[in-house]
């Protein structure tokens, strides 16, 4: 019996309800009485038809040339090859199943990771010469997949199992391509519960899938954010800490130069320092010489007079005390497992502001939640600088390493990262927690784990 | 025994430069078929075909592993070939077509010097334009190398094919990475380049491709030709500094080395003797007076026309890596 949309969309409980299960808005399903089902949603109402026992006739996804047929069997193969049990686990609890575009645009990408990243991607204009790339992670585009679907700050727990492309140079023996499983809980505003919840589904999958013999480390880079919030010292000084924490060498250099009075004047910022903001500014329009604002490319006369004036300051400033320099070095150089790291942390900060304590306090609630949920913390390690190689999490993190006698390598990782979806063009800030396993690897480990 | 594939530029300064250079050495260069076709082949040298193709082709095609030879910009070689994989060797530096890629701002920007600078200006402007910085450049690799090493990752490269130099007044970019041989362009446009902004110093080289197949080649005329066109390039590079040896002091030759890369052509020395030393152009001066220092007289300077050393690196370069 032919079944149109309409009738299918009907027997699934009308717009609304299908619209629930598709995690759409309901203007969207009307739009498919309309135009029909859009390709990528093939694969699921085929699903919610069978669930349901509504029997579908093959003419309705001609759209997609791909006869439905096919559609179940690439469907039954690439469960049985590749994702078997994992998309399984990490698809309950209504974690909606969700397989984003594989082409993404490599503007959004390079404008989010910054420039770095492009000799990894795999770059390519289209015929209207919009360049898009494939993608390099799922974080992304399942961010995106939240925002074309019109969300805006709803609670959505997705999961995905799916292709990621990388290029790591000619010689590497790194794979180019690898499939990559994972979550994403976006816009929980129960930070901590989402947190522990994303931890222990990941860490839970991977135990499924016959891993034992990793180690995990925990990091929370808002700590130190938190810590240096409440320091004693001058802003300006909070403000380059924070900003050179992302890079281990230049934040050492910073503390050294800040922990001494500075010897070199630079006589032009000194003078723009002691100036008022308007004679500052006169003064830089008159050195520059420049006729028109156009000529100034891109940066501001107050703009450039800012960073001379706070050029300026620094040689005004007191240096960091001995004792604080001491002390932004012990908070970092913490490494212990998870609730012995915070309890050293406590102990060391104990004289410090209330507000970093309670956000310590907070992060021990975090681990004890986790510790309850039956993780075992003998192979985990805490460390409050763990993180600050990837400019990207905001808070709580953690990564997996898998261990053979041979390597030591990275098998996956997760970590709350507020600050992307509104990166990313949305106008709110969302807060969203994720984490994602590089299936490749945490294949190999298993089976090294089975055959010994 | 198939013939050696040598690929030349064929239009703009680079080839103007190499022209020179091959007849100042005395390597003619004939074109099979009249001035106009894009084959030929050196005079005395058989068993090398040239191809003649732009420099940025060549770098192309020693990439590719289409020809065996190839002369070119190691700016266009390194561009390519930022990955560092060793199939593109550079066998001989030939000393013309010299020029530097550089990072370069506006002279506006008057609180920026160097690449520090310009990392914590990169920071500060993603939050003050709620965009990254754009660096205009057709140097992408390069560049994209360079500021990483920087640690400079705040930014976006915006591809420019031709006159990037206008890209910071057209208001295309902020700033650019570009090639400049003496910096005239830079400073017509208004930019200045950074104290540390120099990406690559840059000139002609002879390069090896050598994911070719060189086994059913023919390597002893290429060897001779390698050995003339260092000769020459050696020439270009140093200079000879002749002087009494009458006064003996030991390890002479191993503190001229090291403080000046500056080599005897003699290799045994005898007392009241005129010695020849080789020192590297720019160490001239420098050498002399030290020379003086030490209480050797009269001292003659040469410029020489060919330097045939006792081994060709290039061609123990080429043989290496075979």
């Amino acid at each position: 019996m032919d079944k149109s949309v309409n009738d299918i969309i009907n027997a699934l409980g009308g717009t609304g309800n299908l619209a629930n299960l598709l995690g759409v808005n309901p203007s969207a399903v009307s739009n498919y009485r309309r135009k029909g089902f859009p390709a990528r949603l093939h694969l699921k109402i085929i699903a919610l038809c069978e669930e349901y026992s509504i029997p579908i006739n093959d003419n309705l996804f001609d759209g997609a040339k791909i006869s439905l047929n096919t559609i179940k069997k690439t469907t039954t193969e690439s469960l049985v090859n590749t994702s078997h049990s994992i998309l399984n686990n990490l698809s309950s609890d209504n974690y909606e199943v969700i397989d984003p575009p594989i082409l993404v645009s490599a503007d959004k990408i390079l404008d989010r990771l910054g420039e770095s990243i492009a000799d990894k991607l795999y770059i390519f204009s289209q015929h209207d010469g919009v360049r898009v790339c494939l993608r390099p992670d799922l974080t992304i585009p399942t961010c995106l997949y939240y925002l074309d679907h019109g969300y805006t700050g709803e609670k959505k727990l997705f999961s995905y199992f799916g292709k990621v492309f990388q290029f790591h140079g000619e010689d590497s023996n790194e794979a180019f391509e690898y499939s990559q499983a994972g979550i994403e809980s976006i816009g929980d505003k129960d930070k901590i519960n989402s947190d522990v919840e994303v931890f222990s589904k990941i860490s839970n999958a991977l135990q499924e899938e016959g891993l034992k013999n990793y180690n995990t480390y925990f990091g929370d880079v808002s700590l130190f954010r938190e810590f240096i919030k409440v320091l004693d010292i001058a802003d300006l000084w909070k403000e380059k800490l924070l900003e050179k924490f992302w890079n281990d060498n230049e934040f050492k250099d910073l503390l050294l130069t800040i922990s001494k009075k500075k010897r070199i004047s630079d006589d032009f910022s000194r003078k723009i320092y002691s100036l008022d903001k308007e004679s500052a500014e006169d003064l830089v329009r008159g050195t520059i010489n420049a006729v028109d604002e156009s000529s100034y490319a891109g940066r501001s006369v107050e703009e450039i007079t800012d960073r001379l004036r706070q050029k300026g300051e620094e040689f005004s400033i007191d240096p960091l005390s001995s004792t604080t320099e001491k002390l932004i070095r012990e908070f970092l150089s913490i490494s212990d497992q998870p609730l012995k790291a915070l309890d050293e942390l406590k102990k060391l900060c104990k004289s410090l502001d209330r507000s970093l304590l309670e956000k310590i306090e907070e992060t021990i609630a975090r681990f004890e939640k986790i510790q309850n949920l039956g993780v075992n913390f003998s192979k985990a390690i805490f460390s409050p600088e763990k993180g600050r190689d990837v400019e990207y999490y905001t808070g709580f993190l953690f990564d997996f390493v898998g261990k053979s006698n041979s390597e030591s390598l990275y098998i996956g990782g997760g970590g709350r990262y507020d600050g992307l979806i509104k990166s990313l063009g949305s106008k709110l800030s969302i807060p969203a927690v994720g984490a994602a396993l590089n299936m490749k690897r945490v294949e190999r480990f298993s089976n090294l784990e089975s055959l010994r | 025994m198939s013939p050696i594939r040598f690929a030349l530029p064929s239009k703009g300064r680079i080839q103007e430069e190499m022209n020179k250079f091959f007849s100042s050495a005395g390597i003619k260069i004939t074109k099979s078929g009249g001035q106009r076709t894009y084959i030929g082949g050196f005079k005395n040298y058989s068993d090398i075909e040239i191809t003649f193709l732009s420099a940025s082709e060549i770098a192309k095609e020693l990439h590719k592993g289409n020809v065996h030879l190839g002369l070119t910009g190691l700016d266009l070689i390194n561009e390519l070939d930022s990955k560092k994989t060793n199939k593109v060797v550079s066998l001989l530096e030939l000393g013309f077509s010299k020029a530097n890629v550089v990072a370069a701002v506006p002279n506006s920007w008057i609180d920026v010097s160097n690449m520090k600078d310009l990392a914590e200006v990169s920071k500060d402007f993603i939050k003050l334009h709620d965009r990254r910085l754009r660096v205009a450049t057709k140097f992408e690799s390069l560049t994209r190398n360079f500021f990483l090493k920087n640690n400079i990752n705040s930014y976006r490269i915006v591809e420019s094919t031709g006159a990037t130099e206008g890209a910071p007044s057209a208001g295309t970019a902020e700033m650019i990475t570009d090639i400049t041989e003496s910096g005239t362009t830079l400073e017509a446009n208004n930019l200045k380049v950074l104290d540390d902004g120099i990406i690559l110093k840059s000139e002609a080289c002879i390069f090896g491709s050598f994911g070719m197949n060189w086994k059913s080649v023919d390597l002893e005329n290429i060897k001779k030709l390698l050995r003339i066109l260092s000769a020459k390039s050696n020439a270009i590079s140093h200079t000879e500094i002749t002087f009494n040896y009458d006064q003996r002091i030991n390890n002479l030759d191993i503190e001229l080395y090291r403080n000046f890369k500056s080599f005897f052509l003699n290799q045994s020395f005898t007392l009241g003797n005129d010695v020849s030393l080789i020192t590297p152009n720019n160490q001239v001066a420098v050498c002399s007076e030290f020379l003086i220092s030490k209480g050797y007289g009269t001292i003659k300077i040469n410029k020489p026309d060919f330097i045939y050393k006792s081994n060709d690196e290039s061609w123990e370069k080429l043989l290496s890596n075979l």
